[in-house]
């Protein structure tokens, strides 16, 4: 078990610098961050931007500028952003949407799972059933709907003609408008549009899954063989088969959790939620290198991190992966 | 027996009679697809949108990117009989821009799809057949594109390329390709696996048996049962491309000069308090695209199963 963890783990360091080295280089070929920076500003002379780039070190040869990097990286540093709130440090930034990102998601994905299983156990159960057709078409349906669109409803609906729920941003801006005086009801109460939202967009596969996962085991002799020794039909479901029908599942919860981060700037513009989803659409609109290559990398080892755990849990589960 | 005119001609008109139509696997397949309503629901609606994409000019009730509305001051105006489906904040009839923006999707979901599955299912079936040393290799190559975060390098791709290439269809086409070149992973691995399923047949150790070349395995004995799961995996694939160009162009990193109805929803967000029909159609069809080829993709992957019994 231990020599699969670390076979795994050396194995994600390579996957790790090609991952950074891939955007590096790719955001580099965009273009020159200077000009972009300056073009609005048609005074400043071509010596005065040679001066920027020569301080933003981008004219050195590009492996160098790649070993400065992975050097700074080492050393916690992700240098400063070009243009985003006045050059601040990059790690700095990310710290501070980090956390939105990651409460949105992470609500998400728990409400999810939650919701999920038992529907699916149920809707597999009863296969056929009008409950069943139901869960069936509506997550058919749910996968379907893309997710900014479903956001764009639901604010359309709940926000501007109920007015049940903000439309956007994650806290008001005046104190007056905290509902019942309290901050953390704000937070609440601007998280729940897009929670829900996300949750039943991460909803629809995973019912799905865990839904044919179920009716792939209990399909299967052992079910039989549990059922004819007498055990109680709940014994049989929750105990012997959901444990079974959960291996696809983790894996794949695994890896949602993963690229639960990449897929962040869609519902984050939509809902104008300030997380780094939407900090890294407006990085890379702007060639913004520090920032982009800082998400990048932040990115990359919560993807990595997820796909170790993943594995290692598949691992633990299915002992005959083990022994690949 | 009699041997006279008659009688031969007889036994052989009989011969003709009894002598029946193979009934193929595609025939048991098509007729199974024929019988799931849901499957065909999908495929009427791939075919509205053809129709749609293919007649775009004579449908569409004003020219591509016309503003009927600008100058006579008709902006946001809801649905009505002259704009269907009212107008855009700059003047657009958005009835006409959503018809126009069909052959995008389509083009799109096709193309994309195209070039994933190509790739998809050469390292699928060289890996899976091969296996070995060069199993290795390609497995490893595509766990570096199955964990690279996906939606990110796409961003910074398609920042690089559309600020590079010119646009119009070349950008849209650029678009596509990207899509393309990092949606193949997941599909490789999953042909990889039926491909070692079928390895294990017999029909192809009888092959070997008798001396086949190994490429000539390959392509014809494993690749054709391989192609069951090789079509469902293209018919989802275009429903996840034309997904994921709508993000992109909602993001503002698609194409800017060509019309497609992700680029609607992005405009349409920041009009969504005063003019809710700009997003709500665009978003409509491309959720009823991607059911359409949804539906198509399960009624296939049902149809062809060979471990279902008539």
């Amino acid at each position: 078990m231990i020599r699969y963890v670390v076979r795994r783990l050396l194995y994600l360091i390579p996957l790790f610098v090609g991952i950074l080295i891939i955007v590096f280089v790719a955001s580099r070929i965009a273009g020159d961050p200077v000009r972009l920076m300056t073009v609005q500003n048609p005074q400043i002379g071509e010596d005065s931007k040679q001066n920027l780039r020569e301080y933003y070190g981008l004219d050195k040869p590009l492996y160098y500028q790649f070993f400065l990097f992975m050097a700074q990286l080492f050393q916690g540093n992700l240098g400063n952003s070009y243009a985003i709130r006045g050059g601040i440090a990059v790690t700095e930034l990310i710290g501070d949407y980090a956390w939105l990102t990651f409460e949105l998601q992470l609500a998400a994905l728990f409400l999810s799972l939650l919701i999920a299983i038992p529907i699916g156990i149920i809707s597999a159960k009863k296969q056929y059933s009008k409950l069943d057709i139901s869960v069936t078409t509506t997550s058919l349906l749910g996968t379907c709907i893309p997710v900014f669109y479903m956001g764009i409803v639901a604010i359309i609906i709940f926000a501007y003609f109920l007015g049940w729920f903000p439309a956007s941003g994650a806290h008001s801006l005046l104190a007056e408008r905290y509902p019942f005086g309290s901050d953390i009801l704000d937070g609440l109460w601007h998280l729940a549009l897009p929670t829900a939202v996300l949750t039943f967009a991460s909803l629809a596969p995973t019912v799905l899954l865990v839904r044919s996962s179920m009716l792939e085991v209990l399909r299967q002799d052992y079910i039989l063989a549990a059922r004819a020794s007498g055990l109680s039909e709940r014994n049989v479901l929750y105990k012997h088969a959901l444990r079974n029908a959960l291996i696809p599942v983790v894996t794949y919860v695994g890896l949602y959790f993963g690229g639960m981060l990449a897929g962040a700037p869609v519902t984050e513009t939509v809902f104008n939620w300030p997380g780094v989803g939407r900090l890294f659409v407006e990085a890379t609109t702007k060639l913004d290198f520090p920032v982009i290559m800082g998400i990048t990398v932040f990115i990359a080892i919560m993807t990595l991190i997820a796909n170790l755990v993943t594995d290692i849990t598949y691992g633990y589960i299915d002992p005959r992966i083990r022994l690949e | 027996m009699k041997r006279n005119k008659a009688t031969k001609l007889g036994s052989e008109s009989q011969k003709e009679k009894t002598r029946s139509k193979g009934v193929s696997q595609w025939n048991i397949a098509w007729r199974r697809f024929k019988k799931n309503k849901a499957a065909l629901a999908g495929a009427l609606i791939i075919g509205f949108v053809i129709f749609l994409a293919a007649f775009d000019s004579l449908i569409a009730p004003y020219p591509p990117n016309d503003i009927p509305g600008f100058i006579i001051g008709e902006t946001r105006v809801p649905p009505s009989l002259k704009y269907l489906f009212g107008t855009d904040y700059v003047g657009h009839d958005v009835f006409s821009q959503v018809v126009y923006g069909a052959k995008s999707a389509l083009y799109v979901g096709f193309g994309s799809a195209a070039i994933a599955m190509s790739l998809a299912v050469l390292v699928g079936l060289v890996s899976g057949y091969y296996g070995g040393i060069i199993d290795n290799i390609l497995m490893r190559i595509t766990e570096i594109f199955l964990v690279i975060p996906f939606l990110l390098i796409l961003l910074v791709f398609l920042r690089v390329i559309t600020a590079v290439v010119p646009s119009g269809v070349g950008g849209l086409s650029m678009v596509m390709i990207m899509i393309g070149i990092f949606s193949w992973a997941p599909n490789a691995r999953i042909i990889r696996g039926e491909v070692l399923r079928v390895k294990e047949s017999e029909f192809i150790e009888a092959s070997k048996a008798l001396g086949a070349s190994k490429r000539r395995i390959i392509f014809r004995h494993v690749f054709p049962n391989v192609l069951h799961i090789i079509i469902v995996l293209t018919t989802l694939m275009i429903a996840t491309a034309i997904l994921v160009e709508a993000a992109v162009s909602f993001l503002g990193f698609g194409d800017a000069a060509s019309i497609t109805w992700g680029q609607q929803l992005q405009l349409a967000n920041e009009a969504v308090k005063e003019a809710w029909w700009e997003g709500v159609f665009p978003g409509l069809f491309i959720t009823l695209l991607v059911l359409g080829f949804n539906l198509v993709g399960n009624g296939l992957r049902d149809a062809l199963d060979p471990r279902l019994r008539e």
